[in-house]
C-alpha cells in the first residue's frame, strides 16, 4: 500500500521561508504529499524487524490499508492488520485521521474479541512496538513547526523544522533531507535540546511503483537505545479500490482479506 | 630511606598531577566499588554483570520527596511541580540514561475514558495547574500498583525519582548536582532525599579521603605526644616517627605506582603501618631508654639493646608479616592487595627501624641526652609504673591458678560469644546514623517498598532434544490441531443445519458469532487454535460472499459445501505437514531451532495458497512460541505466587515483574475493575496485552523484566533492608518455597543477581576467606615460634596470647551483637600480628634472663624490669594511637580504632598475666630443656654470641 510505505516517513511540514526556485511552504507540501498522499488509496504489507541495542531481533508481519478523504490532502483513514507472529495475528487497528483535532483509534484484541476505542492524548507513541512513533506513521500536522530551508543540494533539499510548541514534544528541531525530484524525504535526523541527534530514519530503497516513487524500505534508530527498526514493503500499490467502507468498525473483527496481501 | 620514598611518591603523584606527560606511570585511582571485592571473573560476578545486561538494567539513584504537611500530601501543585522540574533537570544531566528515568513526568498511565474506550498518556504530561489536576494525577496513579510503592506511596505522602546511571561510580557527583538544583528550587514544605547503594558506596569513597587526611595524621600526633611522654625527648622519638611515616608513605606509593586502586581496604595501608612500624622502634627507644643511664654511652647502650632485640624484633616482624600476607589466601583481591602490602609496609619499617634508628642515636650529641632516660635505681621501684609491673610479678606468682583459671573460663565465654556471631555487613551504614544517607534511607525505606534492589533471574529450560522424539511431538500436536479443526467444522455444520434458511451474509454473521463464541470458551490450545483457524476461513467466505452479485436466497447449502472442501483442505494440508515433519527429521537437524527452521523453509517452498496452508503455519508457529515461556499464562502465575510468597518477608517491601504488567494492562484493556486485574488464561491474549503496552511511550521498561524473546524473565524484589543478613535470609525464604512449588514449566535454578546480593556473596567468601586466612598464618606463625624456641610447647606457648585474644575479641563481639563485617575480619590478621609481638618479647626476654639468672622466680622479676615497660609502653602508644579513629565519621575507621585498642589491651594483658602464670606453674617443664643448655634461644646479634 501506498500510503502506509510512504506513511512511514513521518513528518512532514510547511510555511516558512523562501528558497530558491521553490518556497519552503511549497516544498513542505510536496513533500507531505510525496510522503503520505500518494494515489487515493493503497496498500502494502510490511515486514518490521526491531533489532534492539544487544542485537536482539523481533520481527512483525502487517498489512497496512490506506483511503483518502477526496479533495486536497487532509483527511485519511489507516486499517493495520496483523498478520505474524501467530499469537498477535489478526489483532487489528483502525485510524481515523483529522487535521483539527486529535485522530480517531481503534483497536481490536482477537484474543478477548474485543474492539476498543483508544483516546490517546498525544502521537508520540510507538507504532506497535517499534523505534517509530505513530506520528511518524500518520504523519505529522504541518502547522504544528516553523520550517526553514537550510540549503539547497544538487538533488536534496535541506529542512529544519522547529515545533511551535516545545513542550509537546521530546525533540528540540529535526532536519529532513528531501530528494528533489520526488520529493521524498530520504533521511530525518531529530536533535534534542543539545543539539545532539537522538532519532534518524533513512531510506533504504526507493523504487518507481505505477509511477510513483516508493520507499521500499525504512529505518528509524534511536541512539539513546541503540534501537533500530527495519520496515520492508512487499507489493505496494495504489488505487487498488478498497471502498471507504472496509475502514469501519465492523471490519475490525473481520479482516478484509481481498484487500490485503 | 629518604630518597626512596621520594622517588616512590614522585613516581605516584606525577602521573596523577599531570597524566598526560606520564602516560606509562599509574595515576591515584580510587575505587569504592565494593563489587570489586569479587575478582572481575568470578561466575557470581559476571552472571550479575550479563544479567543486568540481559535486562538492560543500571544501578542508579533513587531522590525522594516527603510532603508530611500537605493534605495532600505530594499531590499538590508547588509538589509536582518541582518533581517535573527536578525530573527533566536530572534527564539532561551526563551520566543518566535518560530513557529509563522513573517519575511521575516519565511514566504511562492506561485508564478507562467512558464505555470502551480506553486512554493511554502520560501520566503526568507537565505540571499540574491547580488541585483538581493535581488530584486526577493522584487517582490515575494509585490505580497502577506497578508503580505503587515504588514511584509513589500508597498514603499518597511521598514519592520518587529512579535515576539510573552509566557508571555508578558518578553516583557522588551527580547526587550532589541534584542536591544543588534542589537547593536552588528551595525545599518549601517538602523533604528531599537522596538514597540508593552507589550513592552510599560512591559518597564513602570521596570521604574516605578526608577520612585519611584527618585520622591517618591524628593517630599519628597521639603516637607522637605519648612517647614524648614516656621518654621527653623530642629529638629520639623523632626517629621512629620518621620510619613510621616513611614505612606508610612509601608503602602507599608502591601500591599507586604498581597500579593498584586505592580502595576502601587499601586506604586502610597507612592506618595499620604507621602503629606497627613504631611498635618495634619503641621497644629500641624503651630499652634504650631504661639502659641509657647505665652504661651513659650511646654505642654500648645500642649494643646491649640491640643485642637484647634484634631476634625478637625480627621474628615479630616476620610473624606480622606472615599474618597479614595470609591475607593473600582470601578470595577477594582488595584484601589480597591489602595483606601483602601491610606486610610489606611492616618488612620495610622493621628494616628501617635496625638501620636508620640506631643511626639516628648516634647522631644524637651524647649532651642533647644527658637528662635521657630512667635513672638508676637500687631498690625496688618507686614509681608507679614500677609498682605495677611488681605486682603483676608477684601475684601471676601466687595467683598463678586462679589467673589460668580465669583465662580458660573467659575464653569459654569467648566461644559461646563466637558461636553467636551475625556476619553483616550494609554499605549505608558504613556512615553513622545522623548522616544525610542514613536519614534518607530510614524515611525512604518506612515509605516505600524499598530502595535495596535484588533481581531474580528465572530462564526457562527448554527439554532435551532429540531429532526424532522432537518430530513426534510436532506431529502429535498436529494431529490434536487436526481433530480438533474436525469437530469444529463438525460444529458448526451442525449449526448450519439447525439455522433457518437465511442469505449467505445473514448465515455468515450468525456463523461468525457462533465460532467466536466457542472460541473463547475453548480451554485447551488446540481447539483454541482451530476456531482462529475457522475465523480465517470466515473472511474469506465473507469477502466472496460480498462480492457474489447473485447470492442464492438460500446461502446454507453452498456454505457447508465450501465448509465442507475448506476443512478438507485443512485436513489435507495437515497431513502433507506431518510427512514434512518426518522428512525433517530424517536429515536429523542438530537443534530444535534448526528442526524448526528447516521445516518453515520446507512449508515455505511448498504453500503457494496462503490459504491452505494457514493452518500449517499456525501449527508451526505455536510450536516456535513454546519457547516463549513467558508468555505462558501458567508460569506468569507462577511468578505472581512466588512474588506473594516474597512479599510476606518482613524485608520485602515490593516486588514487580512481567505478571504486574499483564495484569494491570489486561485490567485497564477490559473493565477496568479489580476483577479483571488477572492473568488472562492464554498465551495469545498474554501476548496481545502486552503488544498494548508495547505501544506506549515507555516500551523498553517491558525489556527490564523479559527478554525479546520471552524466553528469561526477572523478579525485580525492593528490600527496605541492604543488610546481607536480611537479603541471605530472603534468598533463604525462597529457595525454602522453591522446592515445594516447581514452576509449571521447566525452568533453570532461579539466579539472584543486583548490588545487594553481589554483597552477600562476597561477604560470604570473605568470612570463609578469613578463616582459612587466618588457619593458615597461624599454623605458619606457630612453626616459626617452635623454630625460634627450638621447641614446640614455647612454640604453643607463645601462640597462647594471641589465641585468647582472637577468642575474647570476636566473642566480644558476638555478645554485643556487633556485626561480623569487612574491618571485623580483615583485624584476626592484625590480632595476629600485634599479639604474637607481646608474647615473642615477653616469652624470648624471660627465657632468656631465665638462663642469664638460673631460676624463674628471679627471671620473673627482671622480666617484669625493662622488658614488661617496653611492652607497657608499647599497649599504651600503640593502642591509645588508635584512638583518634573513634572520631571518624565513617563507621568502619571507628570499628578499627575500637578494635585495634581492644586488641592490643587484650594482648597485651594476657602476654603479661597469663604467661608468667602459665611459667610459674609449668616452670619444671618449660625450662626443662634450659637445664641441659639445649633449646635456647641465641643472644643476638646473630652470630655475635659471646
Amino acid at each position: 500500500m501506498v500510503t502506509s510505505i510512504t506513511a512511514i516517513f513521518g513528518l512532514a511540514a510547511v510555511i516558512g521561508g523562501a528558497s530558491g526556485d521553490l518556497s519552503v511552504e511549497e516544498i513542505v507540501k510536496r513533500t507531505n504529499h510525496a510522503a503520505y498522499y500518494q494515489g487515493n488509496n493503497g496498500r502494502a504489507r510490511v515486514s518490521m524487524v526491531i533489532t534492539d541495542g544487544q542485537g536482539r531481533k523481533r520481527e512483525r508481519e502487517l498489512s497496512i490499508l490506506r483511503y483518502d478523504a477526496p479533495g486536497p490532502d487532509g483527511e485519511q483513514k489507516f486499517y493495520l492488520y496483523f498478520h505474524a507472529p501467530a499469537d498477535v495475528a489478526r489483532m487489528t487497528f483502525l485510524v481515523h485521521k483529522h487535521l483539527d483535532r486529535d485522530d480517531d483509534r481503534w483497536l481490536y484484541i482477537p484474543a478477548l474479541d474485543l474492539v476498543k476505542r483508544i483516546a490517546a492524548t498525544d502521537k508520540r507513541t510507538s507504532f506497535v512496538g517499534s523505534d517509530f512513533l505513530y506520528e511518524d506513521v500518520s504523519g505529522r500536522q504541518l502547522d504544528q513547526d516553523h520550517h526553514e530551508l537550510l540549503k539547497t543540494t544538487e538533488n536534496f533539499y535541506l529542512l529544519k523544522h522547529t515545533p511551535k510548541d516545545p513542550d509537546s514534544v521530546k525533540f528540540a528541531h529535526y532536519t529532513m533531507w528531501i530528494h528533489k525530484k520526488s520529493f521524498l524525504p530520504t533521511k530525518v535526523e531529530y536533535s534534542d535540546a543539545s543539539g545532539e541527534v537522538y532519532r534518524v530514519m533513512t531510506v533504504g530503497r526507493v523504487e518507481t511503483i505505477d509511477g510513483k516513487p516508493t520507499v521500499l524500505e525504512a529505518t528509524m534508530e534511536d541512539r539513546r537505545t541503540g534501537s533500530r527498526t527495519v520496515l520492508t514493503y512487499k507489493d505496494p500499490a495504489y488505487d487498488i479500490g478498497v471502498p471507504e467502507r472496509v475502514f469501519t468498525e465492523r471490519y475490525l473483527r473481520r479482516a478484509p482479506v481481498k484487500y490485503l496481501k | 630511606m629518604i630518597t626512596s620514598t621520594v622517588l616512590l611518591l614522585l613516581l605516584a603523584l606525577l602521573p596523577t598531577l599531570s597524566a598526560d606527560r606520564f602516560p606509562y606511570l599509574h595515576p591515584v585511582s580510587i575505587d569504592t566499588d565494593p563489587e570489586n571485592m569479587l575478582p572481575a571473573d568470578e561466575p557470581v560476578r559476571v552472571a550479575h554483570n550479563a544479567s543486568k545486561k540481559q535486562f538492560s538494567l543500571h544501578d542508579g539513584i533513587v531522590v525522594g520527596i516527603v510532603n508530611e504537611t500537605h493534605p495532600r500530601g505530594v499531590f499538590n501543585v508547588s509538589t509536582l511541580t518541582k518533581v517535573d522540574e527536578i525530573t527533566r533537570f536530572a534527564m539532561e544531566l551526563e551520566g543518566v540514561v535518560e530513557v529509563d528515568v522513573m517519575s511521575l513526568s516519565t511514566v504511562d498511565s492506561i485508564s478507562q475514558a467512558g464505555p470502551g474506550t480506553v486512554r493511554f498518556q502520560w501520566l503526568m504530561a507537565k505540571p499540574p495547574a491547580d488541585q483538581a489536576e493535581a488530584d486526577d494525577i493522584r487517582s490515575r496513579a494509585m490505580r497502577i500498583p506497578f508503580l505503587r510503592d515504588t514511584l509513589f506511596s500508597a498514603d499518597g505522602k511521598a514519592l520518587a525519582l529512579y535515576i539510573p546511571l552509566r557508571n555508578k561510580n558518578d553516583a557522588h557527583e551527580i547526587s550532589v548536582a541534584l542536591q544543588s538544583k534542589i537547593d536552588a528550587i528551595g525545599s518549601g514544605d517538602d523533604g528531599f532525599h537522596i538514597a540508593g547503594l552507589p550513592v552510599a558506596e560512591d559518597t564513602f569513597g570521596s570521604e574516605m579521603f578526608i577520612q585519611m587526611a584527618i585520622a591517618a595524621p591524628a593517630a599519628m600526633l597521639v603516637i607522637f605526644l605519648l612517647m614524648w611522654f614516656f621518654f621527653g625527648n623530642l629529638l629520639v622519638i623523632l626517629s621512629p616517627m620518621i620510619v613510621a611515616v616513611i614505612a606508610a608513605l612509601s608503602t602507599m606509593g608502591l601500591l599507586i605506582v604498581t597500579g593498584n586502586t586505592i580502595h576502601i581496604m587499601s586506604s586502610m595501608i597507612p592506618i595499620f603501618i604507621m602503629p606497627i612500624a613504631v611498635l618495634d622502634a619503641i621497644h629500641i627507644i624503651s630499652d634504650f631508654f631504661d639502659r641509657y643511664q647505665h652504661y651513659r654511652d650511646r654505642r654500648k647502650t645500642l649494643v646491649k639493646v640491640l643485642g637484647d632485640l634484634f631476634q625478637p624484633m625480627l621474628f615479630t616482624s616476620l610473624t606480622t608479616t606472615a599474618g597479614f600476607a595470609s591475607l593473600a589466601l582470601t578470595p577477594i583481591p582488595p584484601v589480597q592487595i591489602f595483606g601483602l602490602f601491610v606486610g610489606f609496609g611492616v618488612l620495610l619499617a622493621w628494616f628501617w627501624t635496625i638501620t636508620f634508628i640506631p643511626s639516628f642515636l648516634m647522631l644524637i650529641p651524647e649532651a642533647r641526652l644527658e637528662k635521657f632516660g630512667r635513672k638508676e635505681r637500687t631498690g625496688d621501684g618507686d614509681s608507679h609504673d614500677d609498682g605495677v609491673a611488681l605486682f603483676l610479678a608477684r601475684s601471676t606468682s601466687r595467683g598463678a591458678p586462679l589467673i589460668i583459671a580465669g583465662a580458660v573460663l573467659l575464653t569459654a565465654i569467648a566461644f559461646l560469644g563466637i558461636s553467636k556471631i551475625e556476619v553483616n555487613d550494609n554499605p549505608t551504614r558504613w556512615f553513622e546514623p545522623d548522616h544525610p544517607i542514613r536519614i534518607a534511607d530510614r524515611t525512604m525505606n518506612s515509605h516505600f517498598g524499598g530502595t535495596y534492589n535484588a533481581y531474580l533471574s528465572l530462564k526457562y529450560s527448554p527439554p532435551p532434544y532429540d531429532p526424532d522424539s522432537f518430530a513426534e511431538g510436532l506431529a502429535e500436536k498436529a494431529q490434536r490441531m487436526e481433530e480438533a479443526l474436525s469437530a469444529a467444522a463438525e460444529a458448526v455444520q451442525q449449526h448450519l443445519n439447525s439455522l433457518d434458511r437465511g442469505t449467505t451474509l445473514d448465515l455468515l454473521d450468525e456463523i461468525d458469532r457462533f465460532v467466536r463464541q466457542r472460541r473463547l470458551s475453548s480451554e485447551s490450545a488446540p481447539k483454541r487454535g482451530a476456531w482462529t483457524t475457522l475465523e480465517g476461513w470466515l473472511d474469506w467466505a465473507f469477502a466472496s460472499a460480498e462480492d457474489d452479485e447473485t447470492p442464492p436466497a438460500d446461502g446454507r447449502s453452498e456454505l457447508k459445501e465450501t465448509l465442507a472442501s475448506a476443512a478438507a483442505e485443512m485436513r489435507e494440508a495437515s497431513s502433507r505437514y506431518r510427512s514434512i515433519v518426518e522428512e525433517v527429521a530424517g536429515q536429523a537437524p542438530e537443534t530444535s531451532d534448526d528442526f524448526l527452521a528447516a521445516l518453515s523453509l520446507e512449508i515455505e517452498t511448498i504453500s503457494t495458497s496462503e490459504d491452505r496452508w494457514r493452518v500449517v503455519g499456525t501449527m508451526l508457529s505455536s510450536v516456535q512460541q513454546e519457547k516463549q515461556a513467558f508468555k505462558d499464562p501458567l508460569l506468569l502465575g507462577w511468578v505472581s505466587e512466588l512474588q506473594e510468597f516474597i512479599g510476606q518477608h518482613p524485608v520485602v517491601g515490593k516486588s514487580n515483574s512481567l505478571a504486574d504488567i499483564v495484569k494491570t494492562v489486561h485490567r485497564d484493556l477490559t473493565s477496568g475493575s479489580e476483577v479483571d486485574y488477572l492473568i488472562p488464561s492464554h498465551r495469545d491474549t498474554v501476548a496481545q496485552t502486552l503488544e498494548q503496552f508495547l505501544s506506549g511511550h515507555r516500551k523498553d521498561d517491558l525489556w527490564h523484566f523479559v527478554t525479546p524473546s520471552f524466553e528469561e524473565a526477572m523478579v525485580w524484589v525492593q528490600l527496605k533492608s541492604g543488610d546481607n543478613r536480611d537479603m541471605q535470609d530472603v534468598v533463604a525464604h525462597l529457595s525454602g518455597y522453591l522446592e515445594g512449588h516447581p514452576p509449571p514449566v521447566d525452568l533453570d535454578e532461579p539466579q539472584w543477581f543486583g548490588l545487594t546480593y553481589i554483597n552477600v556473596v562476597w561477604q560470604q567468601k570473605m568470612v570463609s576467606g578469613m578463616i582459612d586466612a587466618f588457619l593458615g598464618s597461624f599454623i605458619v606463625v606457630l612453626t616459626m615460634m617452635t623454630f625460634l624456641f627450638r621447641s614446640i610447647s614455647w612454640g604453643i606457648l607463645s601462640m597462647l596470647p594471641l589465641t585468647i585474644t582472637v577468642a575474647l575479641i570476636y566473642g566480644m563481639i558476638g555478645l554485643l551483637g556487633k556485626d561480623y563485617d569487612m574491618p571485623v575480619a580483615v583485624l584476626s590478621s592484625l590480632s595476629l600480628g600485634l599479639a604474637i609481638d607481646y608474647a615473642i618479647h615477653f616469652l624470648a626476654r624471660a627465657r632468656q634472663l631465665h638462663r642469664e639468672l638460673g631460676d624463674w622466680d628471679r627471671a620473673r622479676e627482671a622480666v617484669f624490669g625493662e622488658p614488661a615497660r617496653a611492652i607497657g609502653r608499647n599497649i599504651i602508644v600503640v593502642g591509645l594511637g588508635f584512638l583518634p579513629l573513634i572520631l571518624a565519621p565513617l563507621v568502619p575507621y571507628q570499628t578499627v580504632g575500637y578494635l585495634i585498642a581492644s586488641i592490643l589491651l587484650l594482648a597485651g594483658g594476657v602476654s603479661l598475666v597469663l604467661l608468667p602464670a602459665l611459667m610459674t606453674i609449668g616452670q619444671r617443664w618449660f625450662f626443662a630443656g634450659d637445664a641441659d643448655g639445649s633449646g635456647v634461644p641465641e643472644e643476638a646479634p646473630a652470630g655475635s654470641k659471646e
